[in-house]
Order: C-alpha cells, then sequence, then structure tokens
C-alpha cells in the first residue's frame, strides 16, 4: 500500500472540493472493502483519499410516490435489514445477505456496493496484461483462466464480470441514482450507470470525475409481486456468484403480469435481460414462459474457453428463480 | 491401562492463552529495534532477472537495506532432507516459478517495506515453454527406482483376471492454506541467530540454520510457541527465512518477514498435482488378483520433493500380485512438500476410487469388496499388525450411518430436488514414532514443569504431554507447565507424520520417572522426608511421596524442606524390536452423503460418518477435533480446492483465500465421528497411534464415489467442480 | 555496518496523523500514515497481537474486530477512519468478571485447534450473539459465521459454543431478570 494523503470530509460539498482541488488521482472512501483491498495490491494508486463516512448519507425513507431513498452510506447490512426492504423489496434483501459475509456486509456501503470493481485476477495483478486496470495493455482473461468470466455484455477488450449481487436485485427492481458533483445535482437510472465495457473497459460508469452518489431510489414495488434471489457457486457461502437470477413477477389467473429478471455473475454490469422480461409478460407462469425466457436472457451469451458450463448454469437459474418467485407470487 | 487423566477429555492447557490474544505466535513477536522484511517476488515462472529498479525504492521514507542476488551474504546450501527449498535465496538471476524471491526491501515500518517493494521495478528476460503442469502435459517424468515396490507377477495376473478396470486419476495441486502465514524474525545477538519461526520443526530448523550460517548448532535457537497450522508446509524451512536471517545478519538489526498470503501461496509449499493409474484384477466373487498403481507427481526445478502416492498401496488389501511406480516431473512452480497426509491422500485417493469402480463392474456393494480383500496381516512385509479392527470400523460406521439402507442404482435416492449419494471409502496412516528426549523438572511450589523439542501445531501437543504428567505423577493439570517450541530444549520430533504422540510421550515419562528416581533419592537421603527408607518402597501417588506405612510427603515439600527449588529428569525414548515384528498403521472409513440438486447443479456433502481406529486418543476432544478438521479439508479437496496456474505462462492465478476455495461455515456437514478405544501398546506404553493426518485419507474419494452414486457420473478429475457433473 | 548507523534512519512521514479512538474501552491515541490500516496499528503500533492477519484482504476474517460494537475485517479499515470511534478486540473480550461466555464455550467445546482464526471467531460469534436480526438457528449461525474461515475445520465445535454461549447468556439475563 503506497502512501497517500487523507481528509474526511463533513458534508457533500466539502467532499467535492477535496476531490476538486487537488490535482492529484483521488478516491472517495466509504466502507473500503473495494478500495483497501486495492490499494494494497497496487491496483488502485490513489494520491489522496477522502473520507466520506462523516456525510450524512445514512437514511432509508419512503418517498410520497412510494419509492424508496436510500443513502449512499447506508451499510449493506443495515440496508438488508431495514424493515422498509423486508417488506417491500425482500429481493434486494436477500441478494445483500447473498454477498460477502457479515463482517464485509457491515463495512460496505450501498454506493460503494454499486462502485466495486471486478474479481477477474488478471485485474487484480499488476503484473497480468488488462485494459480495465491499464487501458491498451490487452487482456490476459480472453485466453486465460476465464471460468469466472463473463458470458454477456463482454468485448474483445474485457470479460470482466461485476461482482455485486445487491446491484443484480436493483437491477431488477429498478432505480435512479441520484449523483452530485461540482455541476450540481443529476440524476441517472440505474441500468445507465455501469458502462459495457466495449473499447474502454476502464471507464466503468458514468460518474464524472468529483462526483459521488448521494442517494439510490428504488422504483416502487411491484404489486403483488413474488420475488426470489438465488445465487449459485461453487461453495455454500462467502464466495461470488457464478451465475445469479434475481426475479420478481406478479401472477393473475395464472399468467404473468409484471416480470423483472437481472442476472448477476454472468455479465460485465448487473445485467437486467429486458427481452426476456417482454417475453414473460403476458404468458402462463409455466416452465414453458420460463424456458423460453431464459433461452432470450442467453441468446447474446459468448462463451469463453473455460465458462462455457455459464451459459446452462445461468439458464437453471433463471428457471429456479423464476420458479421460486411465481410460487410466493401465487401464495403471497 | 487403567487411567485417570489419559483417555479423557479435557480443555486444552494453552486455550485461555488462544482464547484471550495471548498465545504468542511468530507473527506477534516484536523485538527492540526490528525492522520489518517485505519479500518481492518474481512475476514470471521461467527466465532470468535482467535488472532491478531499486533507486525508487531505496529513496523511499523508512527503508534501511534492499537485498537481492549481488547484495546478500555467500551462505552455504543445506542437505535436501534439511530444507524446503535448498536453492538459496538471491543465489543467482534464474527464475524457476512465479513469486520466486527477487528482492528484500527492509524498512523501519511494515508499511514502509510494503510501499518500497511495490516500488521495486524488474526486467526479465522472460522464455517461452514454461511447464505449467503435469496436467497440462504430455511429459512423463523420471522414474523414481527408488520408489518401485512389486510383489508377484500383476501383469501377467491382471491379464489374466476375469474383471478388470484401468483408469488414470488427476489430483489438482492443493495449497495449504494455513491460517498464520510462513513468518521469521531473526535476530543476531552476540555471533548467536535467534529465529523466531512459525514452525513444525524448530530443532530441524536450527540445524539447518547452523549450516546454512556456518554456524556451530549451540550458536543458533529457533522458538516457535505457537503456530498458526502448517499442515506440512511448515515442517523445513523456507527461503524467507534465510533471507531474513542474512538480512538481520548484514543490518545488525532484528528483522522480522512475514509473508503476504499471496506469496505464501506461491513459494511456501503446495500438495503437488498427481495423475495416477490404477490398473485392478479381480475374480467375479471381487478377491483382488492384481493392483498396479502408477504415480507421477510434481517438482520444481530447485528442489526435488517426492510425494510417495503408492506407499500405502502394498498394504491396505490382501493381495499377491502388487506394483508400484512413482515418477517425478519438475514444473515451474514454487517447490510442493508434505500437505496433511501427503502422498497417501493423492494416492488412497485413487485406489479407494478404483475400488469403487471396480465394485460397480462386479456389481457389488463397495464395503462388501473391501471386506472381500481384507488384509489380516501386512501383506507388503508378510508381518502382523501391531493392533488392527478395520472390521469394526467398517461395521460401526455404516450402521451409524445407515449404509444398509443404500439403493445401489445411481440416481435412485431422491429428496425433493435433491439426489442423494452414498459413498465410502477406506482411511489408512502409518503409525511411525522416533526417538526423543524430554526434560521433567518437579518444582518446591509442587508444580511440574515437562518439556521438549517438539511443537504444538493446534492438535493438541501441550495438552497430551501435561495429562501424561498428570496421569504418572497424579498432579493436577493446572500445577503442570508444558514447554514445546524451542530447539534448546531436548530433542523432540517434526509435528508431522501424526508421530509426536506415539514419539513424544514415552520420552516425558522416562523423564518423569527419572525426575522421580532423583526426587526420591533427595527424600531418603540425609534430613530427608524418607530418610534412610529404600526408594523403591517409595510409590507416587497424588502429587506425593507416599511409603508402605501410608506416609505421604508431597514433592514440594520433599524439596522445600532440602532447600532445593527443583529435581529434574532427563529421559529418553525410542522404538525398539517391535519394529521389525510387526507392522504399524491405523485404519478407519469413511461414509459419506451428497446431496445433487441437477435442476440447479448444486453439490454439497451432507453428512459424513467416520470411524477411526487411532489406538487409544491421549485426548478425545483434541483427537476428534482432527478427524472433524480432516473431513472439512477433505470436502475442499473433493469439491473445490485447485491452484490455477496459468497454462500459458505458469503464474498463479488464484492466490488468494477469495479465488481458492476452501470450505466455509456453510459448508460443513453432519459429522459423526467415532474413535473406537483399541489401544496399541505394542507402539507405546500408551496405546496412542497419532491422529492428525488419517482422516483426511479416503475422504476425498469417498466424496467422489457418493457423486457417482448420485449422478452415474464417475468424475476422475478432481475437485469435482459442478461443470464437471452438470447435466448440459 | 552497525546498528547505529541505521537507528536515525526513522523518518516521519509528512502525512502522519493523530488518530483518537477507543480501544478495549480505554482512550487511545495514535500517530500514524494514513496507509497505515487499522488491524497493523492494533498489532505493531499498540501491542494488541491478538486480533491475526490471515489475508490481509478481507477473504478469511481472522482480523475481526468490533467498530462501535459492529464485527467488522480490521485489515480493510485505515486507522485514519476510527477517529472517534470504538474498537474492541479479543483482549477486550474477557472481563474482571473473567472470560466471556464466548471464549469460555470455545474452552469447553473445544471450539478450535491452532487458534490463529479463534479470535475472529469469537468476535464474530459474540457480536451475532448481540445482534438481534441474525436468526439463531444453526443454519443460520453457520451462514453469517461464514466470513470467519477456520482451515482447521473446527466448524462443528465452533457452531457448537456459539450456540451454548447463546443458552449461557440467555440464562444469566433471565437470572439478571429475576434476582
Amino acid at each position: 500500500m503506497r502512501t497517500f494523503a487523507f481528509s474526511a470530509a463533513e458534508n457533500v460539498d466539502q467532499a467535492i472540493i477535496a476531490c476538486e482541488s487537488n490535482n492529484a488521482e483521488a478516491s472517495y472512501i466509504a466502507g473500503g472493502t473495494t478500495l483497501i483491498d486495492l490499494v494494497k495490491l497496487d491496483v488502485m494508486r490513489p494520491e489522496r483519499v477522502i473520507d466520506l463516512n462523516r456525510l450524512p448519507l445514512k437514511e432509508v425513507e419512503r418517498l410520497d410516490d412510494g419509492r424508496l431513498r436510500i443513502g449512499a452510506l447506508v451499510s449493506n447490512t443495515d440496508l438488508a435489514h431495514h424493515p422498509l426492504v423486508t417488506q417491500h423489496y425482500p429481493l434486494l434483501s436477500q441478494a445483500l445477505l447473498a454477498g460477502a459475509s457479515t463482517q464485509l456486509r457491515n463495512m460496505a456501503t450501498t454506493a460503494g456496493n454499486i462502485m466495486q470493481r471486478t474479481r477477474c485476477p488478471y485485474f487484480r495483478d499488476v503484473a497480468a496484461a488488462c485494459n480495465k486496470r491499464d487501458p491498451g495493455s490487452g487482456c490476459d482473461a480472453l485466453g486465460g483462466i476465464n471460468r469466472m468470466h463473463a458470458l454477456l455484455g463482454t468485448s474483445e477488450h474485457c470479460i470482466a464480470t461485476h461482482p455485486s449481487d445487491m446491484c443484480v436485485a436493483m437491477a431488477a427492481l429498478g432505480a435512479t441514482l441520484a449523483l452530485e458533483g461540482p455541476n450540481g445535482v443529476r440524476e441517472i437510472a440505474f441500468g445507465d450507470f455501469h458502462r459495457l465495457p466495449m473499447d474502454r473497459p476502464d471507464l466503468e460508469h458514468e460518474l464524472e470525475p468529483n462526483e459521488l452518489i448521494t442517494h439510490i431510489t428504488l422504483d416502487t414495488p411491484v404489486v403483488g409481486g413474488g420475488s426470489h434471489y438465488l445465487k449459485l457457486r461453487d461453495r455454500a457461502s462467502y464466495e461470488f456468484a457464478l451465475a445469479s437470477a434475481a426475479v420478481v413477477v406478479a401472477v393473475e389467473d395464472g399468467v404473468i403480469r409484471d416480470a423483472r429478471l437481472a442476472l448477476g455473475g454472468v455479465a460485465t454490469k448487473p445485467w437486467q435481460a429486458m427481452e426476456a422480461e417482454q417475453a414473460l409478460t403476458g404468458q402462463p407462469a409455466k416452465t414453458e414462459s420460463f424456458e423460453k425466457a431464459a433461452e432470450i436472457a442467453l441468446a447474446d451469451a459468448l462463451p469463453r474457453e473455460h465458462n462455457a458450463f455459464k451459459v446452462p448454469l445461468a439458464r437453471q437459474a433463471i428457471l429456479r428463480a423464476l420458479e421460486k418467485a411465481t410460487q410466493a407470487a401465487m401464495n403471497s | 491401562m487403567d487411567t485417570q487423566v489419559i483417555g479423557h477429555r479435557t480443555p486444552r492447557v494453552d486455550g485461555e492463552f488462544k482464547l484471550t490474544g495471548q498465545a504468542d505466535y511468530t507473527v506477534d513477536w516484536q523485538v527492540r529495534d526490528m525492522l520489518y522484511g517485505y519479500p518481492v517476488p518474481a512475476s514470471i515462472a521461467h527466465g532470468t532477472l535482467k535488472t532491478l529498479h531499486l533507486d525508487t525504492a531505496r529513496a523511499m521514507p523508512g527503508v534501511v537495506d534492499i537485498f537481492h542476488h549481488g547484495h546478500f551474504p555467500e551462505l552455504y546450501r543445506a542437505s535436501k532432507s534439511q530444507v524446503s527449498e535448498m536453492r538459496l535465496p538471491f543465489e543467482d538471476e534464474r527464475i524457476h516459478y512465479d513469486g520466486q524471491y527477487i528482492a528484500l526491501v527492509v524498512a523501519e515500518s511494515f508499511e514502509q517495506a510494503r510501499a518500497a517493494a511495490h516500488a521495486v521495478q524488474a526486467d526479465y528476460d522472460q522464455e517461452d515453454g514454461a511447464r505449467t503442469s503435469l496436467l497440462d502435459t504430455d511429459k512423463e517424468g523420471q522414474l523414481l527406482e527408488s520408489e518401485g515396490v512389486s510383489r508377484g507377477d500383476p501383469e501377467k495376473a491382471f491379464d489374466k483376471a476375469p474383471v478388470t478396470i484401468d483408469h488414470t486419476y488427476d489430483i489438482a495441486a492443493e495449497s495449504h492454506m494455513q491460517m498464520e502465514m510462513h513468518a521469521t524474525l531473526a535476530e543476531w545477538r552476540d555471533e548467536r541467530l535467534i529465529v523466531h519461526e512459525s514452525s513444525q520443526g524448530v530443532v530441524y530448523q536450527h540445524k539447518a540454520m547452523a549450516r546454512i550460517f556456518g554456524l556451530p548448532e549451540e550458536s543458533v535457537e529457533v522458538v516457535s510457541h505457537y503456530i498458526g497450522s502448517g499442515f506440512g508446509n511448515k515442517l523445513f524451512m523456507w527461503p524467507h527465512a534465510v533471507a531474513t536471517a542474512g538480512a538481520a545478519q548484514m543490518l545488525g538489526r532484528p528483522v522480522k518477514t512475514i509473508l503476504p498470503r499471496q506469496q505464501d501461496m506461491e513459494s511456501g509449499g503446495n500438495r503437488p498435482a498427481s495423475r495416477q493409474r490404477l490398473r485392478l484384477g479381480a475374480k467375479q466373487d471381487g478377491t483382488l488378483l492384481s493392483i498396479r498403481h502408477d504415480s507421477t507427481t510434481e517438482t520444481s526445478f530447485v528442489h526435488p520433493y517426492v510425494d510417495s502416492l503408492g506407499s500405502a498401496t502394498p498394504s491396505l488389501y490382501a493381495c499377491d500380485n502388487v506394483a508400484i511406480s512413482q515418477r517425478l516431473l519438475e514444473v515451474n512452480h514454487g517447490t510442493p512438500c508434505p500437505m496433511r497426509a501427503p502422498g497417501e491422500t493423492s494416492g488412497i485417493h485413487a485406489l479407494e476410487t478404483a475400488l469403487d469402480e471396480l465394485a460397480v463392474e462386479l456389481g457389488m456393494d463397495p464395503l462388501e469388496l473391501r471386506r472381500r480383500n481384507y488384509a489380516k496381516n501386512d501383506p507388503a512385509s508378510g508381518l502382523p499388525w501391531s493392533s488392527k479392527h478395520l472390521d469394526d470400523c467398517y461395521t460401526n460406521a455404516a450402521k451409524r450411518f445407515g449404509w444398509e439402507k443404500r439403493n445401489p442404482t445411481p440416481g435412485a435416492m431422491r429428496d425433493g430436488d435433491e439426489i442423494i449419494g452414498w459413498g465410502m471409502a477406506t482411511a489408512c496412516w502409518p503409525a511411525m514414532r522416533l526417538s526423543c528426549s524430554a526434560r521433567v523438572e518437579l518444582r518446591d511450589d509442587g508444580s511440574v514443569m515437562a518439556a521438549c523439542g517438539t511443537q504444538d501445531i493446534g492438535t493438541g501437543t501441550y495438552t497430551i504431554v501435561a495429562q501424561t504428567v498428570a496421569e504418572l505423577s497424579g498432579v493436577s493439570l493446572k500445577d503442570i507447565e508444558v514447554r514445546l517450541g524451542e530447539s534448546t530444549l531436548p530433542a523432540g520430533p517434526l509435528s508431522g507424520g501424526s508421530m509426536v504422540t506415539a514419539t513424544a510421550l514415552p520420552a516425558v515419562a522416562a523423564a518423569l520417572r527419572n525426575a522421580f528416581d532423583a526426587l526420591k533419592k533427595v527424600a531418603t537421603g540425609e534430613n530427608g522426608a524418607f530418610e534412610g527408607s529404600d526408594p523403591d518402597n517409595l510409590e507416587i501417588e497424588a502429587g506425593a511421596l507416599v511409603d508402605k506405612q501410608g506416609k505421604r510427603v508431597s514433592f514440594g515439600e520433599i524439596l522445600s524442606q532440602q532447600k532445593l527449588g527443583s529435581v529434574s529428569g532427563e529421559g529418553q525414548a525410542a522404538p525398539g524390536d517391535e519394529k521389525n515384528q510387526y507392522s504399524f498403521r491405523s485404519f478407519g472409513a469413511h461414509f459419506v452423503e451428497v446431496r445433487w440438486d441437477p435442476g440447479i447443479s448444486r453439490l454439497r456433502v451432507a453428512r459424513v460418518v467416520s470411524s477411526i481406529d487411532i489406538g487409544r486418543a491421549i485426548n478425545p476432544s483434541t483427537a476428534r477435533n482432527q478427524v472433524e478438521g480432516s473431513i472439512v479439508m477433505g470436502i475442499g479437496m473433493a469439491l473445490t480446492e485447485k491452484l490455477d496456474y496459468d497454462p500459458r505462462d505458469g503464474r498463479l492465478i488464484n492466490n488468494n483465500y477469495a479465488d481458492y476455495i476452501v470450505p466455509c461455515h456453510a459448508d460443513m456437514p453432519e459429522i459423526d465421528v467415532e474413535l473406537p478405544d483399541n489401544p496399541d501398546y505394542i507402539l507405546n506404553e500408551f496405546g496412542a497411534r497419532g491422529v492428525g493426518e488419517i482422516g483426511l485419507t479416503g475422504i476425498a474419494a469417498a466424496i467422489g464415489n457418493a457423486v457417482y452414486h448420485a449422478t452415474g457420473k464417475r468424475i476422475r478429475e478432481f475437485p469435482i467442480t459442478l461443470e464437471k457433473v452438470m447435466d448440459i | 555496518m552497525n546498528m547505529k548507523e541505521y537507528s536515525t534512519q526513522t523518518k516521519a512521514v509528512e502525512t502522519d496523523t493523530t488518530v483518537t479512538l477507543t480501544v478495549n474501552g480505554e482512550p487511545r491515541q495514535l500517530r500514524v500514515p494514513p496507509n497505515v490500516g487499522l488491524l497493523d496499528a492494533l498489532r505493531d503500533r499498540l501491542g494488541l497481537t491478538g486480533t491475526k492477519k490471515g489475508c490481509d484482504h478481507g477473504q478469511c476474517g481472522a482480523c475481526t474486530v468490533h467498530l462501535d460494537g459492529q464485527a467488522i475485517n480490521s485489515c480493510l479499515m485505515l486507522a485514519v477512519m476510527c477517529e472517534g470511534h470504538e474498537v474492541t478486540t479479543v483482549e477486550g473480550l474477557a472481563s474482571d468478571a473473567g472470560l466471556h461466555p464466548v471464549q469460555q464455550a470455545f474452552l469447553e467445546n473445544d471450539a478450535y485447534q491452532c487458534g490463529f482464526c479463534t479470535p475472529g471467531q469469537m468476535m464474530s460469534a459474540s457480536a451475532l450473539l448481540e445482534d438481534d436480526r441474525i436468526g439463531t438457528d444453526d443454519a443460520a449461525v453457520r451462514e453469517a459465521m461464514s466470513g470467519n474461515i477456520c482451515r482447521c475445520g473446527a466448524y462443528k465445535n465452533i457452531l457448537a459454543a456459539i450456540q451454548t454461549a447463546r443458552e449461557q447468556m440467555q440464562d444469566a439475563q433471565t437470572k439478571g431478570k429475576t434476582s
């Protein structure tokens, strides 16, 4: 871990100014679970670190329009157990609790989870070629050990997955991010926040320099929906997903009225399977519909040498999650 | 032997130290003026170091020096049996594996050393053709004549056998992943080298250090009071210890180096990958006619480590025609080393999997096949076993497991979404004993101190030594101090091979008896509590001497009365001629239930029932804990653990706890371990055979056999990651 | 080369920062550069070596401490971020009254072997026993404890110890109420 300057911001303005007023490469820190990890590996080399933990962004509140506004600094643990979340967005709670460990969830924040970096081992190894870490250097994962890597949203420059579970639930639930920076406040849809790697995998999101996420506002919950988050992995806990599926379905008279489907562990960003969602809507809540949706969701999957199994595995995650969510919807 | 303390559960005598954070592990040691070392690892696996750019790092705050080839003391090499890696650090500029040290940064603080190490840049001449894994090459490796065993005519017997199987089994390289990373604190005091090392063998390391630094052995001291486990990779010293001691020598200040986890995994030992061909021939009734077990394992280019895979095979089952061969292939990996039940964990895995395949071929229950070939004597030597109750282990474990309810058809047992698979395998590990010394001191405050130059790596050695002293002296455990983990103590064994119990306790007992004799001499001497009595008429009872008239004087009083602080006894113990009369092995059986949910390709071990005969368990709770822990480790070996070396350049990709997947709490199955109490008094007076390793043998095979029973798929490449079994 | 030549070389980094925090109930002050982790600060600078480093990346749980009562990985926390916070380490678990119920239960259930992951296991265990958001059944405990790797594999006994400690703490609470 190289040296850096450190300051703690008391409010959002201070944080932005602290970041802006310094030409050095600056990083915000909240939970620290990504930044400290990567600074120790020399993958991230901030010259200035600005602590955000004193910012008043720790509230979870229901807005008048029924949406849920989450402060950027709400910990993953507090969010997972918040009564408004467990009651209205059990999918989010389930996804959060499927991620990381108790300790990491206690530290990690909601915005930090959105900002977490990939677990690609070549990204995490400064001696390897990685276009995300070192633009233009190449991608050692393409021809390397890529069992954990992505099927969807990849490019010839990067096949790294976005590792979050929480974000997969958010992609399914729909959300808006509030960003604040030197030029003021703006909003962006959750689905538009993370970028596809394309030819610039180092540009991971739409945050401008010096901007920070202040809030995440979840769309109004799906009325009468059942949900399920299913995470498939090698061991039973404390591991990133090989494939995960986040599903919300509302079923009326055996017919799917509304469907939300997002995938994790298989894509370069939290992956909302929009075409599959559309294909489900209006269809009978039956295996045939689920199979069709899975097929559509994975139609563009591009497997590599070691991750071809993720195509059927993701399919299985989708089918089982849809079954469980449908059962939950029908029982609700 | 009717015992009061031995054979009974008791909390660890070092428990409070461990539970309050007071236990002094090597990484915890700090001494005055101490500097921090941080190695710089090579980032290629095959080539030459061309240039090191050190200027930036040298100018960084707190940096004291940076050691590398050309700037390090000239040292001597140790022999290959003394160290894990013969090559000395910075010996030349050749790079043999990813993670090999190219420099050691020494700085005033840990943070400064780490920052500077990251600032060191290196240029290499990287060469093509890195040999990246035994499992990625067609190369056969060198045949090791010394490892070959043959009896009968296995080839002919195989050719004539009515039922045969011939399969090849691969096991990926594994990492020990001991929680405390390799660490050394080296300090030179008046030409003496004092080393704190997380070590499974302080006496061995002290000899190796003396040789490498050209010092008399008495000028080197190695200390290892508490060890954050080792599982074999701390048996023999690694180059980081030499680099640290060399740096401390040149700087005249103590240096502490704790390997970061990444480097620990790259250069601190591994269980080598293996490829094994098993050819079995049998009669229709299951009688084995021929066993051929041909293995290849890896080693590095800098040290010839042989993981002897076939060593259990000639002894495990009755069979007249057996042949074992082993090859060794050098690869561009960090040097492998023993890992818990080395050799036999891999070898028994292949044999027990092959037997399951043979049982399927024969249409026979796999347990019945093993009973059919039960070895009443050691078929390798022809000698009787010192004690063998494997048949009871089979019977008891099968009963506790419910094996009789097994439907042999694969996939036939279901529970909701899940398919249940049941498998079993035999466990086996040699019962070894070496010579050993110990010292015991009886003190005037009534306490007893027992000392031996062995270690407690978490197996419970402190506790069982105390139990032995308590048993023989009648002194309560709280008044017994045990000192281990110092090379200046009477020479004790490596904490390896599951031999400490059988080796050290008889030495402690001998020392204690000598101390009793010394005490009796004091007691019967002039002004003694039993002045003029015949020492032979004095008995030891509850921390006191008692004569035939019932007069009782405590140890402490006897000493105080004579104004003596203590008396002590040195003792030695060694195996005798029984070594030539018997074969010594422990045996056991594992029964495993896996749950396979084919709809989501989820494979989990749900239940393990094991019966492991280790003779007498000195402490049943710590002994059972060892077996339970082995089962957990075996689940990792079976399902997830695999060192991923990039086949393009031999670099280790998953050099951390997140990407190298060991079992976590949620992976723990229901575990039921029986330790039948069959003391083996031929091996030693306490009847104990050791327990650290046997539990790991056979468990991965039992899991694989259960997976076959669940899925109908025989996976011969371990670990069984889900893509190997999923329905695609 | 001798000791004197080097003893003067310790240089303060310009950005050294003073941090005031409470450790095991005692106010402590640290003067550290910002790149010092809480784990290393506890171990190297405060001499509290009970907290262990197993991976330094939040992947094993050996470094678990309580920060304001919650279990965290101290290896992923900067010391300078702890200004004004309360840290509890394994050294602060026992009280004058003796071992914490979790420590006592670990002792009695032999819930460890080498003992190196044990401080982290106990810090997680003691936090989860105080956290009513975490379920009390075995499966919930195993899941909540999964951030603490035990390579010795003492998971069965650790689970037993946690459930034993839970009972003891509940008994003590009941007694406290009735007395």
